[in-house]
């Protein structure tokens, strides 16, 4: 149904009230109607005037245009005329290393504004009622909104969609960068713990070849290749050690002895790991990369809190490399929840941004306390199928997987808190309030059976990991129950590898605080010309192509 | 009878044709209320079929801008060609609109 734009204002001649008193109505109708009908002439007068108005406006904008295109072709006659002599001259070289040609075209948008409103239209709003006066309402407000919005609000649809067009492409730039690090991953872990495992790994494979090809068997699901087939007396050994893990699910039941075998055989497989070539599934590749460095460091961790003896020997060749690619600020976001447990088998993986660890973080609170843990034989080794990219939820049932090997509930706290503090545990700090972590009592109790067993070995640590070692025992439930409090107690480790994690931690945290910057500013300038900005950005997510930067400079330009 | 019918019927006759000029005048106004509403209508199109051209002109005229000034000197003849066939179609566009 057309809207009618402009209305004749006398709308009836004669549908007056006749005035009393009069004694020829029929001339009185007459002159009335004559009257009307000059009123009428007068507003039809006023509306041609305004339509012959637009329409001359609109031409005469034409024809600057003409006159401009004109001026524009006579240059560029006169300046093709000119080139002719001058032939082609690093033709070549020109083409490639010029800016591509870009057109700019004027996109119509906003076009229904409140601004574009034909003026007889205008007048016809202006007859009609006001809205309540909601307004003076809007400095009693507490939110800052304008009374008015809530009960009309022009701009909403348009304010709806321009919020979920931002919202997918920051999604599909995430995207790009997980798929972008997906990819360049794969090539930088691989090469980092190569080189110092192959003599250890060497040795051990003299030492117990056959035995290290059956853990892999059993203890990874048949994930990794059995590199020899079950053998020799070993067998027995690896086998106990299995049925232990299967059966009590506490790895302090086992003696020492055997806890160190285990740790040196998951480092072994960790170290294992990277040198096969990266599995069939690249991302299970991907995710041992990267999750062995992080896993020996927990290992190393837990070495420190267990006997360890050959472990503690190795642990600081493994924990060199891991401070540099973990992601500290995961850990720093999900020391708040509860996926401690689960973190610390994935500390590398954190490189999948902050949003998807909370979501997981909320799926996965039931996985945590078993899995969590340690494991750190097949703790150690199941991080690693996960996929560094994806989130959470996927290392958990691995993780839940390796529950089953080995879990110990007082086990919980040590791993979280050595995970935080990602090169050693921090010395214990004062027992936190026992709110915060409803199992340290327990831990605490289960702790004294582990200090026994770790007093034997503390000798055996090398490096910083001895000073930690004894304050360890008792401030390992503290570690646990002070997640949160983790980027500061650090520094009370006199280490240069927890200044250094700290200082990488603080960058981290700075650079997000930028890009949120950035997006603030942005979203600021781009309040004016919203309408191409977002037309574009829909550009980028359909074309699914890498030109942000480019329509970020397109962005500059207009 | 009589006398009282001729005044009335004069009144009558005068009414009826008081209305009719009445009614000659609203009908003009209505045509030219059609008319203004038709000459509008069809200012617009033409007006937007000129809109159309000009920018498709302006956008060929950019690039020929950028391949004469960027490329430099590459392709000159071709460029001569476009700016031709542009020069051409701009002396067209201009002749057809002035003509209405």
């Amino acid at each position: 149904m057309p809207l009618v734009k402009r209305n004749i204002d006398p709308r009836h001649l004669c549908h007056t009230a006749l005035p009393r008193g009069i004694k020829n109505e029929l001339e009185c109708v007459t002159n009335i109607s004559l009257a009307n009908i000059i009123r009428q002439l007068s507003s039809l007068s006023k509306y041609a005037e305004d339509i012959f108005g637009e329409l001359f406006n609109e031409a005469h904008s034409f024809s600057f245009r003409v006159n401009s295109l004109q001026e524009r072709v006579d240059r560029l006659s006169v300046s093709v005329t000119q080139l002719d002599p001058k032939e082609e001259e690093l033709s070549l070289q020109d083409i490639t290393m010029r800016k591509a040609f870009r057109s700019s075209t004027i996109q119509d948008q906003q076009l229904f504004d409140r601004k574009t409103l034909p003026i007889p239209l205008q007048e016809t709003y202006d007859v009609c009622e006001q809205p309540p006066p909601l307004n003076i309402l809007t400095p009693y407000r507490d939110d800052g909104k304008e009374g008015l919005k809530f009960y009309t609000n022009p701009s909403y649809f348009f304010d709806l969609w321009k919020e979920k067009m931002l919202q997918d492409t920051e999604d599909k730039r995430k995207e790009k960068r997980k798929q972008k690090k997906n990819l360049d991953r794969p090539h930088e872990p691989e090469k980092v713990p190569r080189a110092p495992h192959d003599r250890r790994r060497e040795w051990q494979k003299l030492a117990q070849g056959p035995e290290l090809a059956e853990d892999d068997a059993n203890l990874l699901h048949k994930h990794i290749e059995v590199a020899n087939g079950p053998a020799s007396h070993f067998e027995t050994r690896p086998q106990t050690y299995v049925d232990h893990m299967d059966g009590s699910y506490s790895l302090s039941a086992l003696p020492f002895s055997q806890m160190s075998e285990l740790l040196t055989r998951a480092e072994e497989r960790v170290l294992v790991r990277p040198h096969e070539p990266p599995p069939p599934p690249p991302m299970h590749g991907v995710g041992d990369a990267k999750p062995i460095p992080t896993c020996i460091s927990s290992a190393t961790g837990l070495i420190e809190n267990r006997p360890q003896s050959p472990a503690t020997g190795r642990t600081p060749v493994f924990v060199s490399p891991t401070p540099p690619p973990p992601p500290p600020p995961l850990p720093s976001a999900l020391s708040t929840s509860s996926l401690r447990a689960s973190m610390t088998s994935t500390p590398p993986p954190p490189v999948p941004p902050p949003p998807p660890p909370p979501t997981t973080a909320l799926q996965a609170p039931a996985v945590p306390p078993p899995p969590a843990p340690l494991q750190i034989a097949p703790g150690v080794l199941h991080p690693a199928p996960p996929p560094i990219a994806p989130p959470l939820v996927q290392p958990s049932p691995p993780v839940a997987r390796a529950a089953p090997v080995c879990e110990t509930v007082p086990v919980h706290p040590l791993p979280q808190g050595e995970v935080q503090g990602l090169p050693p545990p921090p010395p214990p700090p004062p027992l936190p309030p026992p709110g915060i972590r409803p199992s340290s009592p327990v831990t605490v109790a289960a702790l004294t059976h582990p200090p026994s067993g770790l007093h034997p070995a503390p000798s055996t640590a090398p490096g910083p990991h001895v000073p930690l070692m004894p304050p360890s025992p008792p401030s390992q439930v503290i570690p646990a129950s002070e997640p949160k409090r983790h980027p500061s107690t650090l520094p009370v480790i006199s280490d240069a590898r927890s200044v250094l994690l700290e200082a990488i931690r603080k960058g981290i945290q700075l650079r997000k605080v930028e890009e949120q910057r950035e997006q603030e500013a942005k979203h600021e300038r781009i309040e004016n010309d919203v309408a191409t900005i977002l037309s574009r950005r829909i550009a980028v997510e359909y074309s699914d192509s890498e030109d942000d930067s480019e329509f970020d400079e397109v962005d500059w330009l207009e | 009878m009589a006398g009282q019918e001729d005044p009335v019927q004069r009144e009558i006759h005068q009414d009826w044709a008081n209305r009719e000029y009445i009614e000659v005048i609203t009908s003009s106004i209505k045509k030219i209320a059609d008319f203004l509403n038709s000459f509008d209508m069809s200012c617009r199109s033409r007006l937007a079929t000129l809109n159309e051209k000009l920018t498709a002109l302006e956008r060929r005229i950019e690039y020929i801008e950028a391949r004469v000034s960027m490329s430099g000197k590459v392709l000159p003849h071709e460029a001569r060609q476009g700016l031709c066939r542009e020069n051409a179609r701009f002396h067209v566009l201009l002749k057809q609109t002035w003509k209405r």
